[in-house]
């Protein structure tokens, strides 16, 4: 057959093809299960780096040891929209069209040391995805990581750094005096230069460079804790 | 085989690549991901082994069925050979070095789109035989991972402060207020530096534009 010929390169096209897609399938499949427990492995690092264990995972921390503390300390539960639990089910079970949400509690001995959830939303550049947590008396933040997200390295990536992530912790999401929610902003500076004193607690330091992806994590924060209210404030009026 | 497996001819192929044939600084190729991905040491590392696998092994596959490409459809075969090769690297990346392709993200499935790749296999290994494509896409990629080594070293120093994610600034410069060098974190950045290598490089060299 000619090296030209139409049906040569139709027959040759084919075999790349299959080849091709037979090699990658292949590939694929066999590294499934490998990859699956690495994302899993890390959004359970990143609810545990949320709660801000009593003794912190290191920096080398192997993935037995994030499985199996993840399995001692945290509880999973699943709330409705009106901040009830939902008895029998776990956040794995949760379809995409239903209004219900995970739950994360970090226990110590059978006390509860804080909730922590999911938080989701737009930066920049891309869609922002992390975890917020709360003190038991469900109003101090605990902590907060970003886990994935598609910002401008040494910019809006900034919201992945210990330095940004440590600035909410022991930040204020209710206002005790007025009795009303306030979740906590990112300002554009300091805090210490942009905000009054009283207003201290419920504002944290901004990035530089970065005022869309800070606006972003505003909104996503925002939008989160008023999602996880109704359950939030039962615990509040419990106290 | 007619003649040694490292013969000098040989030796020369690889070395054309990494020094006279430079594809950043000689053939100004591949240059977005040598600005993306060179923030930090430890990814340029990656991308630069991700690159050199696929460069290595698309110049060979390529180069064995040369002379059964039909010349019609070979640009669309050769693509579809590399962009395999780099779907594999970053299964395998996502697999075994999970955060470091976290952080490279696109830039590994943009190797597909990397001039560097395609030029070697249109220029060289559609020509040549295996052995010798071969080297062509060792010398070619370990010329594209000296220059990115060194502008990741650039950048990460000087802009982080780091290296690999140590500390190499001491802080006792940051009391007397040294401040890290935002615009080495920026694509900016990279080009200065990419700038000042390729000048060195033809400096060095003797190269001069042709009139």
């Amino acid at each position: 057959m000619r090296l030209e010929s139409n049906r040569y390169t139709f027959m040759f096209a084919f075999a790349v093809c299959v080849t091709c897609s037979l090699a990658l399938s292949i590939v694929s499949e066999g590294l499934k299960e490998k990859k699956a427990l690495n994302v899993a492995l890390d959004i359970k690092k990143n609810i545990l780096k949320a709660v801000s264990l009593e003794t912190p995972l290191s920096a080398k921390v192997q993935a037995k040891e994030v499985l199996d503390l993840y399995d001692a300390k945290i509880e999973e539960k699943v709330i409705n929209a009106e901040g009830q639990v939902v008895e029998g089910k776990r956040p794995v079970d949760i379809q995409e069209a239903e209004a219900l949400y995970p739950l994360y509690m970090y226990k110590e001995g059978g006390q509860i040391r804080a909730y922590c959830f999911p938080i989701v939303g737009k930066g920049l550049w891309s869609t922002i995805y992390g975890y917020f947590a709360l003190e038991p008396d469900a109003m101090t933040v605990r902590g907060i990581t970003f886990y994935k997200h598609g910002e401008t390295p040494g910019l809006g990536a900034e919201i992945e750094k210990d330095w940004f992530q440590d600035n909410y912790k022991g930040k204020k999401i209710w206002d005790i005096q007025r009795n009303r929610l306030i979740p906590v902003k990112v300002v554009k500076g300091q805090v210490n230069n942009v905000v009054s004193k009283e207003e201290m607690p419920f504002y944290v330091d901004g990035i530089s460079g970065a005022t869309m992806t800070s606006k972003g994590v505003t909104a996503m924060v925002d939008k989160w804790i008023n999602i996880y209210e109704p359950f939030f404030n039962k615990i509040r009026e419990d106290r | 085989m007619t003649q040694k497996l490292l013969s000098k001819a040989n030796r020369r192929i690889v070395k054309d690549g990494l020094w006279d044939n430079n594809p950043i600084t000689f053939q100004i190729l591949g240059i977005c991901s040598a600005l993306a991905v060179t923030v930090q040491l430890k990814t340029a590392l990656v991308m630069c082994a991700a690159l050199t696998f696929v460069l290595a092994m698309s110049n060979v596959i390529i180069s064995l069925l040369r002379n059964m490409i039909p010349s019609k459809i070979r640009i669309i075969v050769q693509l579809s050979i590399i962009s395999s090769l780099v779907i594999l690297a970053d299964q395998f990346l996502k697999a075994y070095m999970y955060d470091v392709s976290k952080q490279l993200s696109v830039f590994v499935g943009l190797i597909i789109t990397n001039c560097i790749v395609m030029g070697r296999a249109e220029a060289y290994a559609m020509a040549n035989p295996p052995w010798k494509s071969f080297l062509d896409g060792l010398g070619n990629g370990l010329g594209y991972s000296c220059v990115l080594i060194f502008v990741a070293i650039g950048r990460e120093t000087l802009g982080s402060g780091t290296l690999l994610g140590f500390p190499v600034i001491p802080q006792f410069l940051y009391d007397h207020g040294y401040v890290n060098c935002g615009v080495m974190v920026l694509a900016p950045g990279a080009f200065f530096l990419l700038g000042i290598i390729i000048w060195i490089q033809r400096a060095i060299s003797g190269y001069t534009e042709e009139q």
